[in-house]
Formats: C-alpha cells, structure tokens, sequence
C-alpha cells in the first residue's frame, strides 16, 4: 500500500498540537481547546483502526513500509513499517489519549492549552517508536518521549512533583544513554540501522553479553524491573490522573516492546545467558512489590506498587522464550495497559471528588456510588486474573510457560497471582464497604462521560477475556519470528 | 613577490576597521551597521570564491576546506553578533564605536590563527584575538567586576601567552623552524615545547584543568561581551588546536596524545560537576561551556572517522545554540538592571511564550535529548569516537550529559514550573526576537530536514 499512513499518524498529533499552538489562547475556551484536542485524537484513534484491517496477517516481516534516506553518511534512514507485534501497542496508545484529554477536561483548569499540546506530541512520539524500524530513529522517539511527559508531570502534578518529574526523567535517560552506545556500537559494526539486518548480524559472544546490558539498562528502567522501579511509584503518585494513565498504560510498555523487538532479536546468546537473572530479578518483583502493595495507605501507590508485579509477569514470560510465554506476556502487556489505566481513572476520579487519595478516608463508597463500585469491581477482578477478564489470559499463559523452565518459577509467578487478588480485594473492601463515612456522604455518582469511557475500556477487557484469539491472531506469526 | 591573493579576507577586515576608525568619530550608528554590511559582503565573497583565495598556495585541499568553512562560520558569527550588539550595549550606556572595533580586531586575529602554518603568525594572530578580548571583558569600566573581569582575564591570559611563547621557542630550539609541520625525530625537548603550546591553547578553549578563568569572566563581562567570548574567538583557538592536532600528528606522540585525552576526560567532568551548584546562569553556562569543550577535543581527537566533518556539526550547532541562549539572556532585564541568577528566570512561562520556549529547546538541545538538534551533534561525534576505539571516553561523555540534564533541567523548572518572583522587564528588541526564534527553528526543524546543515559541512569537505 503507497499511502503513507504510518507517517500520518505520527504527523496527525504534531500538526494539531502546532495549529493548536499557533492559535490565540485568550479567545479559546479551554472546552474548546479540549474538544479540539478529542476531535485530533479521535481521528487519530480512526486512523489507527485502518491497520488492523489492512494488515496481511499471513505474511511474514514489516508491512506499511515507508522508507526514506535520512543521513547518508550513516545509514541512518527514516524506516518506518509495522507487524504483529506493534499493532496491538498502537491501538492501545492511539485508544487511551482521548481517554486522557476526557478525563481531564474539569481537572485541569490551567494551562489547557499547553496540556493538550504536550498530550499530542507524546502520543506521536510513542507512535514514532512502535512504527520504527530503524535503531536511531527509534532512539530519537524513546527518548523525545521523556519531554512531554517531564512537562506534564512537573506542570500539574502533585506537591511533591518536582522531586517525582526529576527522578523520572534523570533515571530513564541514565537508562538510555547506555543504550545509545550501545547503538553506534551496533552501527558501526553492522554499518547499517536497520533491525532486520541486525538481526540477521550475529555478535562475538562477549561483545553480545556487553550490549545486552547496555539495551537491559535502558528497557529494565523503562518497564521497571525490580532494582530500578523506584521512580515509579513517585512519577505516578505526582502525576495527574491523565498522566498516571499514559504512564501505566502505554510507557511502561516501551521498556517490554523494546525488549520483545530489540534484545530477544539481537542477542540471542545473551539472552539465554542472562536468563536466570531476569527470572530472580522478576520474581523478586513480584513477591517483593505485591508485599509492599499490600502495606500501602495511598491508592495510587497500591497501583504503581502492583504494577511492577505485573510487569514482572511480562519479563519472565518474554524470557521464558518460548511461543506461549511471549505470548502470554504479551496479553499481559495489552490486559495491564488497559486495566492499569482504568484504575488510576478510578482513582481520578475519587480523587477529583474528594481530593485525597488515603485509603483511610473512604469507606462505604457503594452507598453513594453504586455505578462507580460497579467499575471498579470489573477492573479490580481483571487485576487479580480473574477468568472471563483480559487479566487472566495473560498470567495463565506465562504461568504454563514458566512450568517448562523451572517448578520453582512457577510457585513464585503463583505467589504473586495470590498476593495480588489479596492486595486488590483489601483496596476493594477498604474502600467501597463498611460504613459511610459523613463527609463523602456527599460525593455524586459517576458522570456521563466517565460512564463512557469506563464501559469502553470494560468492554474491551471482557472482550479479550472472552475472546482472547482476536489478539492472538495478530501477533503469534511476528512473536514465533522472534524466537531464537 | 608575495601573492597576496590569499590575504583577501584579512585585508578585506583590515580595511573595514580603518573605514570604521575614521568613520566612528562621526556617526557611530552608522559605522555599525556598515559593518553589518562588510561582513554579509565577506561572507558573500567566501562562500562563491574562497577556494580560489588559497589556489595558488601549496596548501593541501582539505585544509582549504578548513580554512573557507570556518571563516565563512566566524563571519556570519560576527553578523550576527553585530545585529545584536546595540540594544545591550546603549541599555548600559556603553554604546561606542569602539567596541565594535574591538570585535573586527579579534575577528581579524581569529581569520590569522586559523590560517597561520607558522607557529609565529598563529601566536601573532591569538595575541590580537585576546588582547581585544581583555578590552571587552572591562568594557564597562564603571563596573567593578567587569573591571575585576579584564584583569584577571588579562593576568592569565598573559601566563598562557608567555606559556605558548616559551613553547614556540624550544620547538624552534629543537627543529630550527617555526613551521607548523610534522616533526618526525621528535625530541624530548620539542616534546615538552608542544605540550606547552598545547596547554596554551587549551586555556584559550578553557578546557579544563585550564579553565579557572572562565566562570570569573564569564560572570563579571558585560553579558554581550560573554556572548563573544563564549562563541567566536573560542571557535577559532578549537579550529587551531585542531590544525595543531592534525598537522602535528599528536594522535601518534603518545604522551601529548595522554595529555589529550586526560583533558578531555577533566573537562567533561570538571565541567558538569562545576555547573551542578551554580546559581548565577553567566557561571553555569561558562561550565557548561567546559563540558561541550570536553565533547569537541573527543571530536578532535576521532576526526579520522569522518574528517572535520563531526567536529564542525558540533560547533555549529553549539554556536546556534548558545547564540539563541544569549539573545534571550540579553532580552531580558531585572529592575534593578541586568539579570543574573537562574531563580530570576522563575515563571518566564507566564512573561513570555516565545522566550521559554525557545530556552526549553535550547536547553533540551544542549543536554543532548533527541529530537532536537544537539542530540545528532553529540551523536555524530560519539559514534566517530567509538569507532576510533575511545570508549572509555564516550561513556565518561554520554554519563557527563546525563549529570548535566540535570542542572538543564532545573533552568526548565524555574520557568516552567515555578512561580514568578521578580517583575523580568522585557527589552523587546525586534533583532534579538528574530535571532533566538530562527535559532529555535533551526535546532528544531534540523530533525525533520537535516539536509542543508549536513550538506554545508559536507560539499566543502569533499
């Protein structure tokens, strides 16, 4: 196909984000600058829509190929083309921005303008990196990412965002700048940026063991594994609602497809090399982190905490390295993207009501806001994996996976499945029963729109609960590709 | 019979400053900006026939090459510069026509130390740079610490000329010759005489350990003056060093080539390190200076990778920048008179759109993150330094920038994030709004179309 789309959805964001710009803001309302922005998005979100239905899934390698010289001298190309893998990944991105911008439209007051503009850049460049094809250009849209989201942390975040945008942005380009050695190593070697060659390129086995790290670095802070998760729950406590959703949803995902598309491909011999330390590192985050979940006081601090467990799951079974593991950490990936996200909207929007975000001062919640329970009881049972949820397929596949590697493995992943229904459901109860408590006798139910969005994301959950072969479909070809 | 056919450019700046000696006593705006004029001319002039300048020399093309792009780079410099020069000037009653004569000295100085091939002429050529630098440094005689600003600059400045001076001489002890030229018998002394010319020049960069003068300078000048000192002249003592590096071999003289390395490693550090405190913004931009001082010697030293070509992207897209930085800078004024400290600079996203932007880009941009312009220049010359095997540098380098996105990210903060304390007056000066907005565009829009400034450093190398 010769239309550019993949071009066109990178550029659709940036171009709405400069006419937005260019336009004055003391005319514009900021309902219309949000309503301005959700028409981009939507239309982006429709865009996005054409690639499943054109995507030949019988085929193998990239399709939507576009390709243009970039730096001569390099080889460094602007090579963009999707497959499998990055499809499901658009969607979801393309999928949670409007939601975003949605739920933001009474929280930020100030500043929409500028809001909106960052929300339109990040979207694009998150784009930018599931579409590259090209090591650089990948670079150059993993790390532009850190902008907005430093901007949108530190301009509306929490008291206490300035400490959370700092150690957010410093700790992920510590991460990359390994990285990006590690990628004029490879060129310099390979002569060439393009991931299909390299892949083909086999590295020295010591050289392999090096450059493996230098890319686990970057992703491991990315996803986050254990040692390096530190600035996550701080990044999403300070974040705004809109910001906390993006981050759990999509940019935790830039670390596991990194290490899906770059790693598994690159270093073969490294990664079963480095097998048995994911595994402890990924274990440890899963016990570990579901323990401290447990112990929380602040909600969004629960769900940064059971983040890192899930995304725990996503390492061992990417590393498992086998079809159904991938697989399943996949699921994982796209199930955690969704439900995540939910949840911290579920947070907003106590939040937005009654400005705290202790667990303490809730209890009774479903007296008030029998709608609102209902919610968040569908998110809360395809946290825990609960059959019939999006959550349940991918910890089921990676669990079976991890049978073939080690019995060991597999208890721990268990542990954590347990761990996790325990923490969730004592958030449940903590704060949707008990007695009401007097001063949220007065908080209102879920508004129209946020029932939109929450039976949007709850029909998609349920939908790949039920029908998990939808996903399947589209990425087992290019997933069985990148086993070694 | 001297061919002073080559001599063109020289003359032609020798020429503008008598014009503007016996024209300045009159009408002192006018003199500016028929320098302004002089300088497109030259730059007009060397663009279409520079090569021919040097035909009839003996000089190997390559250099020629050297010599055109960074006289054309230094003369658009300086229109710049004089475009900017007015309104800061007359804002601190010190708007005479002699310091746009200054300028054209240190131009005409620069123009000789790049184009010298004797150690002599290259030592002529930087005694009138710096001595006009000393001038601008205490331009503002009123001022105590400008006063205090030339002094220092003067005293040290004079310990590295005597240093080059005395270096020149045990060469010359040595070889019998002044000429820049590679030694092949090289003794112990012509050894210790060219690390001393080294260490000359490397406090005219102000690459650290050398580099103690600058962050005073920087700080007491006048803010136009540090513009000047921050881009041009330092431009011309790197693309000297370099000559010096390339004509002299140092990559094979293995002690000169650890002092090298050493000084390249110190500045990255010394430089991030130095910055991390400062409050006053003159004082981080003169260590944030060091660093990048620190990324052009690893350029210099892997220049066999991709000739000039890496060095020359980094310091174009490093003079840009830093010229966008100072236009801002300079239009912005406190109350009580000039601006100093980072905290000033709190809520400048409230003040004025075009100016935080514009700084987010810069700073971005000079912290290296992608995809703005900064980032390919510090990519280019790590990927020529990793494939010239330094790589215990290119890690210092690329951790150096990461230290270093930190204090960049704290000017962010203060105008992003921050409340305004102070009242910033704004200047409102047409030519400066001109010059950080097209400087913002270049580093931003050089991701989308990276052609023209690749292809520049490109054709003239080829």
């Amino acid at each position: 196909m010769s239309f550019p789309i993949l071009s066109l959805l990178i550029l659709t964001p940036i171009i709405g984000a400069l006419t937005l710009s260019l336009s004055s803001s003391t005319q514009l309302k900021n309902k219309t600058i949000f309503l301005s922005g959700l028409w981009i998005t939507t239309g982006e979100f429709l865009l996005s829509l054409l690639l499943p239905i054109f995507y030949d899934k019988s085929k193998n390698g990239y399709q939507f190929i576009e390709f243009h010289t970039w730096f001569d001298k390099f080889d460094i190309n602007y090579y963009v083309g999707v497959d499998g893998v990055s499809i499901p990944l658009i969607l979801l991105t393309t999928f949670l921005v409007p939601i975003c911008l949605l739920c933001s439209i009474n929280s930020i007051q100030n500043r929409a303008k500028e809001f909106v503009i960052y929300f339109l850049l990040l979207e694009s460049f998150i784009i930018g990196v599931f579409v590259s094809i090209d090591l650089v250009i990948f670079y150059v849209f993993f790390e532009a990412v850190l902008i907005p989201m430093f901007l949108i942390i530190g301009i509306w975040g929490g008291e206490n965002r300035l400490y959370a945008t700092f150690k957010f942005f410093l700790y992920t380009l510590a991460g990359s700048v390994l990285m990006l050695l590690a990628i004029i190593y490879i060129i310099s070697k390979v002569k060439s940026g393009n991931i299909e060659l390299i892949s083909d390129f086999t590295f020295d086995q010591q050289i392999q063991l090096v450059l493996f790290l230098c890319f686990f670095a970057s992703f491991a802070v990315k996803v986050p594994m254990f040692p390096f998760h530190t600035w996550l729950p701080d990044a999403h406590v300070q974040a705004p609602t809109s910001g906390s959703v993006i981050l759990a949803g999509v940019l935790l995902k830039l670390g596991a497809y990194g290490f899906i598309r770059l790693s598994l491909p690159f270093f073969e011999y490294a990664s079963i090399y480095f097998q048995p330390m994911i595994f402890a590192l990924s274990c440890v985050a899963i016990v570990y982190t579901s323990i401290v979940a447990l112990r929380q006081l602040d909600m969004k601090k629960m769900i940064a905490y059971s983040s890192v467990a899930h995304m725990g799951f996503v390492t061992i079974g990417i590393f498992t390295l086998t079809q159904d593991g991938i697989n399943g950490a996949y699921f994982q990936m796209i199930s955690h993207g969704i439900v995540s996200a939910a949840l911290f909207l579920i947070v907003g929007v106590l939040y937005e009501r009654h400005h705290t975000r202790m667990i303490s001062d809730y209890s009774g919640v479903t007296n008030v806001m029998p709608k609102y329970s209902f919610f968040f009881m569908i998110f809360m049972l395809s946290s825990v994996g609960l059959p019939g949820t999006s959550g349940f397929v991918g910890e089921f596949l990676v669990i079976m996976s991890t049978i073939s590697v080690s019995v060991y493995l597999t208890f721990f992943t268990a542990i954590g499945v347990i761990l996790g229904a325990s923490y969730m459901l004592l958030l449940y109860k903590n704060i949707n029963f008990g007695d009401l408590k007097s001063d949220i006798k007065q908080l209102a139910d879920l508004t129209n729109i946020e029932i939109f969005y929450f039976s949007c994301l709850a029909f998609l959950t349920m939908l790949l609960g039920i029908y998990p072969k939808l996903l399947f479909e589209m990425i087992n070809k290019s997933i069985s590709l990148s086993i070694i | 019979m001297v061919n002073l056919y080559q001599f063109i450019p020289e003359i032609f700046i020798l020429s503008l400053i008598l014009i503007t000696l016996c024209f300045g006593l009159f009408n002192k705006d006018r003199a500016v900006s028929l320098n302004t004029l002089g300088f497109i001319l030259l730059s007009i002039l060397l663009l279409n026939y520079g090569k021919e300048f040097y035909s009839s020399t003996q000089i190997s093309l390559n250099t020629i090459n050297l010599f055109v792009l960074s006289k054309i780079i230094l003369s658009i410099g300086s229109i710049v510069f004089i475009l900017l020069l007015k309104r800061p000037l007359k804002n601190e009653n010190l708007y005479r026509y002699e310091y746009v004569l200054f300028l054209l000295f240190a131009i005409l100085g620069s123009f000789v130390l790049i184009s010298s091939n004797n150690f002599l002429t290259a030592f002529i050529g930087l005694e009138l740079q710096s001595l006009s630098l000393y001038l601008m440094a205490a331009f503002n005689t009123k001022n105590l610490s400008s006063n205090e600003a030339g002094i220092k600059y003067f005293s040290l400045g004079a310990l590295s000329s005597g240093f080059l001076l005395f270096g020149i001489s045990m060469i010359y002890y040595d070889t019998g010759s002044f000429n820049i030229q590679y030694l092949d018998n090289l003794t112990a002394i012509s050894e210790i005489g060219l690390s001393l010319v080294l260490i000359s020049l490397f406090f005219k960069v102000s690459a650290a350990p050398f580099h103690i003068w600058t962050p005073d300078v920087y700080e007491g000048s006048p803010t136009i003056s540090t513009l000047f000192f921050a881009t041009l002249p330092k431009f011309a003592s790197l693309i000297f060093l370099f000559r010096v590096y390339q004509e002299l071999n140092i990559s094979e003289i293995k002690s000169l080539n650890y002092i090298f390395q050493m000084v390249c490693a110190i500045s990255l550090l010394v430089g991030v390190y130095g910055a991390i405190t400062q409050k006053v913004i003159k004082r981080l931009l003169a260590f944030s200076s060091i660093n990048h001082i620190g990324f052009m010697l690893l350029g210099i030293m892997s220049y066999q990778f991709m000739s000039e070509g890496t060095l020359f992207f980094y310091l174009i897209i490093y003079l840009i920048t830093t010229f966008g930085i100072f236009a801002v800078l300079l239009n912005l004024r406190t109350v009580d008179g000039e601006f100093t400290k980072i905290s000033q600079l709190n809520g400048l996203r409230f003040t004025s759109n075009s100016k935080s932007i514009s700084m987010l880009v810069f700073f971005f941009s000079l912290s290296g993150i992608p995809p703005f312009a900064g980032f390919f220049a510090k990519f280019f010359i790590l990927s020529a330094s990793i494939n010239d095997g330094f790589i215990l540098l290119s890690i210092i380098a690329v951790l150096s920038s990461v230290i270093a996105a930190f204090y960049y990210l704290t000017i962010i903060k203060n105008m992003f994030f921050n409340k305004s304390e102070i009242e910033l007056l704004d200047d409102n000066n047409k030519t400066g709004k001109v010059i950080f907005i097209s400087s913002g565009l270049i580093i931003t829009l050089f991701f989308i179309y990276p052609d023209p400034l690749i292809n520049l450093v490109d054709t003239l190398f080829k």
